[in-house]
């Protein structure tokens, strides 16, 4: 078990940081190498391209109006070095850029997997003033963040280069226009602030308007992609009309404003259209003026022009690095609201690296009274102890507490009279192992699941018996080496659970907590697995919170709790002979 | 991790059951998907040729700025003076307002006219999808089916909203500039012309090289992904088992291959543009010497020669987007053949004249199922649950009870043997009356995104709020529904509310209670929810089955001893059948079972 993989600092933006703002700063220090690279690849890259027009230019006035052919051979060798840079500087800017893109993503998305995997998890409810509500909640908001978030922040990279190009790109035009003549580079000087703002003036609203109107196109495909993953309930209920119905008002919806946002999208385009043609005009009219009087030549004209021409592609290139910027910021809050999320429970010990702890077969187990309203119970060594409730938030708070999720007192559980609050929370948990009822299997062949927290020296026949695998196993195609699909969802309930009973049971811990390990499992199947767990631990403490009745007869003593406190105890048979309360709970 | 010998599972999407791909849903050929799209285009004439027409305008309109530039030049070699030179700019002025009236609104016309078509396809595909027979959609794998509505929806759509009127507008930008070079001198378009094979060279190349490397980089991703959700969604089971670590390792496996493989696509991507820039430079020189030599023959002016020039720069930019865009043009096609793949599935028709159940009653005469030839899994089962009776099912897995209540609800057709609900087979009753007849609530829960409201809504979209509630009550869920802030109206589902196992299985039961069919079948309905949940499960289970035929494939010994009678099942046969009580009292495989489970009430 390689526990010190979860610790800090093995790669990645380890520091924690706070807020979305110091994130982007990290980020671009520790990729300081690709975003000045690729932006120098880019600024080279765009003073080419606005160089293309003026060697234009530059043709048109030596070789062809002059009718010069060794001005013609001269500039085309001028013109193909300078593609060669040209292609050269873009190689350089889009391959470092892309290196240090990929690289960031992937080192983001490893230290978000990481504080979402650690020992310490993630507190159910968010800090105060968390940017989203959700970001400790789902799985599935959770992949969101480290799945696109984690690319949309260092997407500030591009930001940056493209950027820092399309900047240099506009002062190199403004400079060549400059020297060719001051009015004409004053026009452009002065023209394009103006004309910059007026589009992103107009780009505003729209862009909100549209971003509004695309992410409701969007809610059409959810509609559509839970109907078919409810496919079968809709079926068994046989509402296939109404799911279809409902999908088609959804994507009704959709077009309306798909239509909408497409308005929004091409006035903006439309007004893009308006506003350089009309500027090229401008610039022709000044620019024929002045080769008319002679100020400036027909070559300095038809680069001027050119460049007025090119000057449209760094004004939109800069637009798109600030909407991209825009949304990196956005990101970068998810992101760091995720990495900085409160713990569930603080594991101040973590560093100490203490690994698992020596392997010791017959440990007492001690449980003190807590707020939370768990009673006291002590566990006798190799005990196998049931616990019956009638209420389930009695035994839920209980098993939180065995499993050392959520804060509890120092103390309010012992191991062989130690508090397991003195250890790290992977060694506590190394000593006692919590299986849940709805525990989770992961992607892979049903070997990899039993196996994947297995102790050395593992009878893995045994395993399987006991925990009635080896029936579900039969029925898996492929058998133990059958595939369980993302989640276990290849699975029916009963089979894995059984798995992952297997699994815990292949662990082989000193104290296990079973929570309800047959919920899923037919009462045949039920009884076998009663009585294999019972003969698998035999001598090692076990701890079941059920309320089978098979499962508790199998125990050797079994306590019934209550909201005050243990109510009964004594065997099964002994508690459904004379409390109410237990046949009550148990086999009502 | 897959077993050499399990390669048919290995990296599919679900990699779940051992599916051959020729139990996946039908994709249609190209041809076949382009005709279903231009029979949509086609249904809407006006709208086409409108879009077509304002955007060739448009297109039209900015290929007027490189020969009105040229003019320009003319006028200043030509010294004609600035009165010409006015009305020059001036026409540059009405090309810029006319090229963006005729982009903004042709633009609008295409996203209208796509997203339409789009929204047709996508309708009909969701309908469809949604009346495919669930055991040809499980023969595929439900993955395919969520691939297909779901992930390829979402590309034909980005394909159609962002590719399609970027193609349509650099196309035509490309297209009339060949035109307009030809215009002005066809010896210069000849000339552009040899850019062309440098460009097919530098396309053939990276069709052959990248686009199979941005395949494998999507299915990465889509591993990626995956492996995310798997850890994300297992985080506590990791934490508890300390096996966190193996878990990043997996994440961070799964994100590096996608990584190494996007760089790879990247580094092949760089090496086509030394191509394409190389194409220009030929292009833009040819165009340069031909002009010379033209204007040294005296053939055409100054400004003729800067025009071509200048249109072929300005075909730069539009070409290269063109060529960027080919890879998602091919996905977008693969995508649009799986759809009208699954659109071209033909659903079970009802009949012409439906019976109409009698009653309740279901009779199974010698039935006999194979999931497989030479595998019967049920033998010869016959059977009657009379109108209003509650049967439980017991037995081991395996024994065949989920066989047996999905052929009473004809998901699948029973191999041998008939069934007849209210003196109707299934076929007599056609589906769509089946569904009305006989409904069936499994353990797999599913709720609906939207409101609760919406959510049992399905069951009967014309539901007034009081009948909902009164359905929630028939099922003991109004306490926790009523308890909400926002009652009904309570999100629920995908980014909701998540609603516990217990009461989500609930709204499943209130569904069914609004549906309100004759014969309801229950598999495990009661599973999964923890041992009070089942309790509190049972009761609501009681109430919506009050008053209706029921078979419940029962997981709690209690929910047998409750039902008017027991059938017990064991290897595809029924070797037991009579109520709790005598069943107990006759000591037979029943009592054995009763008795491992109330061990000590017998004492």
């Amino acid at each position: 078990m390689s526990t010190a993989a979860l610790s800090p600092g093995a790669d990645g933006p380890a520091a924690p940081v706070a807020g979305g703002r110091p994130l982007l700063r990290q980020v671009l220090r520790e990729r300081r190498r690709p975003a000045v690279v690729s932006t120098l690849g880019g600024v080279v890259h765009q003073t080419c391209e606005a160089f293309v027009p003026v060697l234009i230019g530059v043709l048109v006035d030596r070789a062809i109006e002059r009718r010069d052919a060794g001005e013609l051979v001269l500039w085309i060798v001028v013109l193909a070095l300078l593609f060669a840079v040209l292609t050269t500087a873009y190689r350089v800017q889009l391959l470092t850029l892309v290196g240090g893109l990929e690289h960031g993503e992937h080192d983001l998305r490893t230290a978000l997997a990481r504080r979402i995997l650690a020992a310490a998890g993630i507190a159910a409810p968010p800090r105060p003033g968390a940017v989203r509500s959700d970001v400790g909640g789902s799985a599935g908001a959770q992949v969101t963040v480290a799945g696109s978030d984690a690319r949309r922040t260092v997407d500030v990279l591009e930001a940056v280069s493209v950027g820092g190009a399309a900047i240099a790109a506009i002062v190199v035009t403004a400079a060549v226009l400059l020297a060719t003549s001051l009015p004409l580079g004053l026009l452009v000087l002065l023209g394009t602030p103006p004309l910059l703002y007026a589009l992103q003036l107009l780009a505003r609203p729209l862009e909100r308007r549209s971003g509004v109107d695309q992410a409701r196109a969007a809610e059409a495909a959810g509609v559509a992609t839970d109907l078919a993953s409810g496919l079968r309930v809709l079926k068994g209920i046989g509402a296939e009309r109404a799911g279809a119905e409902r999908y088609r008002v959804a994507s009704r919806r959709a077009l309306d404003a798909a239509v909408r946002a497409g308005v929004a999208q091409n006035l903006l385009l439309g007004a893009n259209v308006l506003i350089s043609g009309a500027f090229l005009a401008v610039v022709a009219w000044v620019g024929g003026r002045l080769a008319l009087d002679g100020t400036i030549s027909i070559g300095e004209l038809v680069a001027a022009v050119g460049l007025t021409q090119f000057l449209v592609g760094p004004l939109q290139r800069l637009a798109f690095a600030s909407t991209l910027l825009a949304e990196s910021r956005a990101a970068a809050d998810r992101v760091s609201a995720l990495l900085d999320a409160a713990p569930d429970r603080d594991d101040p010990r973590s560093a100490d690296h203490d690994d698992a702890p020596p392997p010791r077969s017959a440990v007492a187990l001690a449980v003190a009274p807590t707020a939370a309203g768990t009673p006291a119970l002590d566990v006798a060594p190799g005990e196998h102890l049931g616990v019956a409730t009638a209420d389930p938030a009695v035994s839920t708070a209980l098993v939180h507490l065995l499993a050392h999720r959520g804060e509890a007192p120092p103390g309010a559980l012992r191991v062989d009279g130690a508090p397991t609050s003195d250890l790290a929370l992977d060694a506590a948990r190394g000593l006692v192992l919590v299986a849940d009822h709805d525990a989770a299997l992961f992607s892979g062949t049903v070997r990899d699941n039993v196996l994947a927290a297995a102790a050395a020296g593992l009878d893995l026949d045994a395993v399987l018996d006991a925990s009635g695998a080896d029936e579900a196993v039969r029925a898996i195609p492929g058998g133990l080496d059958g595939q369980v699909g993302e989640r276990g969802r290849s699975l029916s309930g009963g089979q894995r659970q059984r798995v992952a009973l297997a699994r815990a049971l292949a662990a082989a811990p000193p104290v296990l907590v079973l929570h309800e390990p047959t919920t899923a499992v037919d009462a045949v199947t039920e009884a076998r697995i009663a009585s294999g767990v019972r003969r698998l631990r035999d001598g090692r403490t076990t701890v079941v919170v059920a309320t089978s009745p098979s499962l508790l007869a199998a125990c050797d003593r079994v306590v019934l709790l209550g909201g005050d406190g243990v109510l009964a105890e004594g065997t099964h048979a002994e508690l459904v002979e004379r409390e109410d309360a237990y046949r009550a709970a148990v086999l009502s | 991790m897959s077993a050499p010998d399990a390669p048919v599972t290995a990296g599919r999407p679900d990699g779940g059951r051992p599916v051959a791909t020729a139990d996946l849903l039908p994709t249609a050929d190209p041809r076949e998907a382009r005709r279903v799209v231009g029979r949509l285009v086609a249904d809407r004439p006006v709208l086409a040729i409108a879009s077509l027409l304002v955007l060739v305008g448009g297109a039209a309109a900015g290929l007027a700025v490189p020969p009105l530039l040229g003019l320009v030049v003319d006028i200043v070699t030509d010294d004609r003076g600035t009165g010409d030179l006015a009305v020059a700019a001036g026409l540059l002025l009405v090309a810029a307002v006319v090229q963006a009236l005729l982009t903004g609104v042709g633009g609008q016309l295409v996203v209208r006219l796509g997203e339409s078509v789009l929204a047709d396809l996508r309708e009909r595909v969701v309908g469809r999808a949604l009346r495919i027979p669930l055991r040809r959609v499980e023969r595929a794998g439900s993955g395919d089916l969520l691939s297909r509505i779901g992930g390829d929806v979402e590309i034909v759509s980005r394909a159609i909203s962002a590719t399609v009127p970027t193609i349509a507008g650099a196309g035509l930008t490309v297209g009339l500039t060949v035109i307009g070079l030809v215009v002005l001198d066809w010896r210069l378009a000849l000339a552009a012309l040899a850019a062309a094979p440098i460009q097919v060279f530098a396309l053939r190349a990276y069709l052959r090289d990248a686009v199979p490397v941005y395949r494998r980089q999507r299915i990465l991703e889509g591993e990626r992904t995956q492996q995310l959700l798997d850890a994300f969604a297992g985080a506590p089971t990791s934490r508890a088992l300390r096996i966190g670590g193996a878990r990043l390792d997996r994440v961070r496996e799964t994100s590096g291959a996608a990584r190494d493989e996007a760089l790879h696509g990247f580094r092949l991507l760089a090496r086509m543009f030394p191509k394409l820039n190389g194409a220009e430079l030929v292009g833009l020189s040819a165009v340069v010497i031909a002009g010379f030599l033209l204007v040294d023959a005296g053939t055409i002016s100054v400004g003729t020669a800067t025009a071509g020039a200048l249109y072929f720069h300005r075909a730069f930019d539009p070409i290269g987007t063109l060529l960027m865009l080919v890879d998602e043009i091919q996905e977008g096609t693969t995508a649009l053949a799986r759809l009208v793949g699954v659109a071209s599935i033909e659903p079970p028709e009802d009949p012409a004249d439906p019976a109409t159940p009698r009653d309740g009653e279901v009779v199974l005469h010698g039935v006999g199922h194979e999931h497989v030839p030479g595998h019967p899994v049920l033998h010869d089962v016959d059977l009657r649950i009379a109108p209003g009776e509650r049967v439980a099912l017991i037995g081991t897995t395996g024994a065949g009870k989920t066989t047996l209540a999905r052929l009473v609800c004809g998901i699948d057709r029973p191999t041998r043997g008939a069934i007849r609900i209210g003196g109707a087979t299934l076929d007599e009753l056609g589906p769509s009356r089946a569904a009305d007849t006989v409904l069936l609530v499994t353990q797999e829960v599913h709720v609906f995104a939207g409101t609760l409201g919406d959510d049992l809504r399905l069951a009967r979209p014309d539901a007034s709020d009081d009948e909902l509630l009164a359905a929630l009550c028939t099922v003991g869920a109004e306490g926790w529904v009523t308890a909400l802030p926002e009652g009904l109206a309570t999100v629920v589902g995908e980014g909701g509310r998540e609603p516990t196992t217990t009461q989500a299985q609930q709204l499943a039961l209130a569904r069914l209670v609004l549906r309100d069919p004759l014969v309801a079948v229950l598999d495990e309905a009661t599973a999964e929810s923890g041992s009070a949940g089942a309790r509190e499960l049972e009761r609501s289970a009681d109430g919506a089955l009050a008053g209706r035929t029921a078979l419940v494939v029962a997981h709690r010994l209690t929910q047998a001893a409750t039902a008017d009678r027991v059938v017990v099942l064991e290897a595809g046969r029924v070797v037991e059948q009579g109520p709790h009580d005598e069943l107990v009292a006759a000591g037979g495989p029943y009592a054995q079972l009763w008795g491992a489970w109330a061990s000590a009430r017998e004492r």
